[in-house]
């Protein structure tokens, strides 16, 4: 350490030995009878060269690794420093890849890769079921939940009916418990005395337990809790105790209104569980058991929901056992489930397709996020694995050039003894050098992109929350990919410039042409080109993306979307019932209807175009009712009143529904057009009857028929559609929430407070949810598309400016070392135009074979992106054009500053340069 | 002058560590010990002598002290450690073996 610490008393040390021994042997020579003069040369012959052996002596020490690491690291700042615009352009290029590739890492990270926060989630199986058809299993009879269509064609869901669950909870024997919950959704909360909405989840006494999750503080939900008649007591998340109790330490024991119906607090789940379902946390677990008397929005089942075998509801995941296996546990669960599967089926049809018990891996949370989110961002991930592989291309071939002008130098290095060795590493280290500031840059924009991405994400989805922090995963992935770019790109110049003959580098002047530099210029177009083919693929994903924005834009809506306000209002939450439901609702109609800016108001059981859906069956006249299944079907809305004159729906005949139309008079329907020419075709569907759902033929009368609107997507083809009226019992179901429309005079969103504050003079325990106007709720349909627009712009933008840089640098050093010939070329006659053309022709031959390899490679991967483009093939030739288009004309900008200082090069001076 | 590719790999620390083992000496002195106990066979360059130097004092083996020398001008001296000593011998019994084995082979007759 020493050496370290004291070095120049070490380096004074080293030279006075060195001294010490040129003077004896002087001594020794002169002892043999030379003169001094004579004796003192032979005597420093004799010691060769001091530098290099001082160079060895210091080598000798450990400390000189790190010294020459510092002296290494000094002398390449210095060396960067002096070329600024290599550093900002490879630096930039690194930190933008890396950044953009960190934040959708993360994103990934948090929505399919990270387990869950409890104890050995490895250990966790989630239990679905699955058909190998895409219609539903006919042993059930209702179904609430979810299902996923998978890529075979099957169709798979982790909803059970509760018998299925009490029998695999208490016979088997690969799970040391199975715990039991369903998501209850957004349930009206109220804590000392403020309503508001909450996403509440069911759970089995053994759900907390079963997890591994312990309590922040209090207790967490219990077997003893899910009895029938037990009092009623609630769990609430950490976050929700935050926003709601202000972390109040005494939250615990205060009561909390679910949909009018008192729970007790018993505790606090821990702070770092979120639920089981990545991008939902719920805030309210209560004991399942209470779900019957919550969750009254789904008509009758909820009387016979705990014994009935054909309601499927209930999702279950269990602890595998020590030692079982997935696989394991499959084969003993299965047949236990398909017995009972099979008792339940009451006939042949019923028993041809029966569900078959799944089990997954539990260890990241249930699963429909991913579901929803991993091919868009699988397609994201490779959209920036080409923005970095674009800016690694360019880090290469700015090292290239690099490593290429500074053969001299590294030359007069080797000729003054350095080693190979020694050169490499120095040229290493700059590599490095780079690739360090590129990462932490990379890093920061991570950080940024990555909460920019989930709020893109989110927007438009209540109660989604994710939690996205930059984790040590994330670190690790950026920095070796970091260190991986400047290590890789950084050795192979470094190979080529060491393994470089001194002589003829010496010697080289800028006239002469090693063969080396063919083939180096070979590569560097390699790299361009590969640049211009990727940039390509992403200008072309752009247009395709923004295209496919522009179509959605553009559907014919069918009603008049600008200036509605349009919100949520579930009084039945509150404890309205049946007919006090449906005055509550059209006295709020009218409220509003009263309102100055207001033009007119309605409420509907569903927004439009919301991604809603409403489906019943149809009952023709003369068809007999079938039972279940191959019943006509048709969407439905139940509306208010005013509805087609606030939607601005053109009637095409007969009357639009009234207030007139109550219980006690005639059922009355209105019909889109879809409807009109599917059901009756070539008749006037005015004055004919029909029945919907469990309603006898002939009960509804058709009044009118509608203009088609967009019903629940704008993608979607427009389907058969029936307006009723919620003011007429027809579906033997009172309203549950409503959304209401407001169409105004000026901006909707004015109207907000003035809407809330007549709320809470009705009803204070009523909360006005959801507000947004209409526009906005179409656009949350899409935010898919304009997510993948939006990024797919910015990445294009990227690739685009990176790749100009590449081109910009390559043309730029081959103007710089073909200043001989182009002086000669001027000197013998060239006109400068001649000279500009010669440069850009070399462009444009670059980015002619980028853009050929480029279109070819889209062609091929077009059936990828099949299911994110709307209205256009994912092979538009329109598409094609606009993208080589935009992508040449991007090349030879960037390719006239490097041609004209080609043209403007002095005959004369060029010459006189060698 | 004869370069260390002269020597056996190894064999420069070993004669350096013997002639230590004798007395403290400084460089140069020693290049023309080794030079004088060969029978002027082998000549030590201070291109290979100082790096084997500085190598074994960084490896611990021998120390380095600044003192007067026999003509009253300071010097670095060299010495040996204790854990030079212990290297010596076991450096010397591998050479022993090496070269009684390498003997055999060359010098059959």
């Amino acid at each position: 350490m020493r050496w370290l610490f004291q070095r120049s008393h070490a380096e004074a040390d080293l030279n006075a030995e060195l001294q010490d021994y040129v003077e004896h042997q002087t001594e020794h020579y002169i002892g043999r009878g030379f003169v001094l003069e004579k004796a003192r040369t032979m005597a420093l012959r004799d010691v060769g060269g001091v530098e290099q052996l001082k160079e060895e002596c210091r080598d000798a020490h450990a400390t000189a690794w790190f010294e020459n690491a510092v002296r290494d690291v000094r002398y390449g700042r210095r060396a960067l420093c002096k070329s600024p615009l290599f550093t900002a352009m490879a630096v930039l290029s690194l930190a933008l890849g890396i950044g953009a590739n960190t934040a959708i890492y993360t994103v990934m990270d948090v929505i399919m890769l990270r387990a869950l926060p409890v104890r050995n989630p490895s250990e966790l199986a989630i239990v679905n079921w699955r058909v190998k058809t895409k219609k539903d299993p006919l042993v059930i009879h209702s179904h609430t939940g979810s299902s996923y269509t998978e890529p075979d064609g099957g169709k798979m869901s982790p909803d059970f009916p509760w018998p299925a669950y009490e029998l695999l909870r208490d016979h088997n024997n690969v799970f040391s418990t199975l715990f039991a919950y369903q998501r209850a959704g957004q349930l009206n909360l109220s804590v000392r005395g403020q309503a508001e909405m909450e996403d509440v989840e069911f759970v089995s006494g053994n759900f907390f337990s079963g997890l591994g999750i312990i309590p922040a503080a209090g207790r967490l939900i219990t077997d003893s809790d899910n009895i029938a008649g037990a009092s009623q007591v609630a769990v609430i998340s950490y976050s929700y105790w935050h926003t709601r109790f202000g972390g109040d330490s005494a939250a615990v024991g205060q009561t909390v209104r679910i949909n009018d119906i008192p729970f007790a607090i018993v505790g606090i789940a821990a702070p770092e569980f979120f639920g089981v379902t990545p991008g939902s946390a719920p805030g309210v677990y209560v004991p399942i058991v209470n779900r019957p008397a919550l969750a009254r929005n789904y008509g009758n089942e909820h009387d016979t929901m705990f014994i009935d075998p054909h309601f499927y509801w209930v999702d279950m995941m269990g602890r595998l056992r020590p030692g079982i296996t997935l696989d394991h546990a499959q084969a003993e669960l299965a047949p236990r489930f398909e017995r009972l599967a099979l008792t339940s089926a009451a006939n042949d049809k019923e028993r041809a397709n029966l569900p078959e018990l799944w089990l997954e891996q539990g260890g990241s949370g249930v699963d429909s996020l991913r579901r929803q989110y991993s091919k868009p961002l699988f397609v994201l991930m490779t959209m920036v694995a080409f923005i970095l592989a674009i800016a690694c291309a360019n880090i290469a071939n700015l090292l290239l050039a690099r490593a290429h002008a500074r053969r001299r130098e590294i030359a007069v290095r080797l000729s003054l003894g350095a080693s190979r060795l020694r050169v490499l590493r120095q040229l290493l280290t700059e590599s490095v050098l780079l690739a360090l500031p590129g990462g932490i840059l990379g890093l920061g924009i991570a950080a940024v992109g990555s909460r920019f991405l989930i709020w893109l994400l989110a927007s438009g989805r209540q109660g989604f929350s994710l939690h996205a922090e930059l984790d040590w995963h994330v670190l690790a992935f950026t920095v070796t990919v970091a260190f991986a770019t400047g290590i890789l790109f950084g050795l192979a110049p470094a190979i080529q410039a060491t393994r470089a003959d001194v002589t003829p580098a010496l010697k080289e002047s800028r006239a002469s042409a090693p063969r080396a530099r063919a083939h180096r210029i070979g590569l560097s177009r390699l790299l361009v080109i590969s640049q211009v083919a990727l940039s390509l693929l992403l200008v072309l994903g752009a247009a395709l993306f923004v295209r496919t924005l522009a179509n959605l834009h553009s559907v014919e809506i069918g009603f008049n979307q600008e200036n509605v306000l349009t919100f949520g209002l579930d009084a039945s939450q509150a404890g309205y019932k049946d007919a006090a439901l449906k005055t509550f609702y059209a006295q709020m109609e009218e409220r509003f209807r009263f309102v100055p800016g207001v033009i007119s108001a309605t409420a509907t059981d569903m927004p439009l175009v919301a991604n809603a859906n409403h489906g019943t069956g149809v009952v023709l006249p003369g068809s007999a009712k079938q039972e279940g299944h191959d019943l006509p079907t048709t969407s439905y809305v139940s509306v208010g009143p005013k509805f087609f004159q606030t939607m601005q729906i053109p009637m095409l005949a007969g009357r639009s529904l009234g207030p007139h139309d109550v219980d006690g008079a005639p059922l009355a329907a209105v019909v889109n057009e879809v409807f009109a020419t599917t059901y009756f075709p070539g008749r006037n569907p005015l004055g004919q009857r029909f029945g919907l759902g469990n309603s006898q033929a002939g009960d509804l009368t058709i009044v009118g028929v509608a203009k088609n609107t967009r019903y629940s997507s704008l993608k979607d083809a427009i389907p058969p559609v029936v307006y009723i009226s919620y003011l007429q019992n027809i579906l033997k179901r009172p309203p549950i929430g409503m959304t209401f429309e407001i169409r105004t005079a000026a901006s909707p969103l004015a109207l907000t407070e003035t809407v809330r504050k007549i709320v809470h003079d009705a009803a204070p325990t009523v909360p006005v949810t959801s507000v947004m106007t209409q526009t906005q709720r179409i656009d949350n349909t899409i935010t898919q598309e304009r997510t993948f627009a939006g990024l797919c712009t910015a990445f294009a933008v990227l690739a685009l400016a990176i790749a100009c840089i590449g081109l910009y640098g390559s043309m730029a050093y081959a103007v710089s070392r073909r200043t001989n010939e182009i002086g000669i070329r001027m000197a013998l006659g060239a006109e400068r135009p001649r000279i500009i053309w010669m440069v850009l022709r070399e462009a444009l031959a670059l980015a002619a074979a980028g853009v050929a390899i480029g279109l070819a490679c889209a062609w091929s991967a077009t059936s990828s992106i099949k299911s994110f483009v709307f209205g256009i093939k994912p092979a538009d030739p329109l598409a094609m054009v606009v993208a080589a288009g935009i992508l040449t004309v991007a090349l030879l900008i960037a390719a006239f500053a490097p041609a004209t200082r080609a043209s403007r090069i002095d005959p004369l001076n060029a010459l006189r340069h060698e | 002058m004869s370069r260390p590719t002269d020597l056996i790999q190894g064999t420069l620390d070993l004669l350096i560590l013997r002639i230590l083992a004798l007395q403290p000496m400084h460089g140069w002195a020693i290049g023309e010990r080794i030079q004088q106990m060969s029978k002027e066979v082998l000549r030590v360059g201070p291109g290979s002598l100082y790096p084997a130097l500085h190598k074994l004092e960084q490896a611990g083996w021998i120390e380095a002290e600044w003192a007067v020398n026999e003509a009253g001008r300071r010097a670095k001296f060299y010495s040996i450690t204790k854990e030079g000593r212990k290297r010596l011998q076991q450096e010397t019994a591998g050479w022993k073996r090496l070269s009684g084995a390498i003997s055999d082979i060359v010098l059959e007759s």
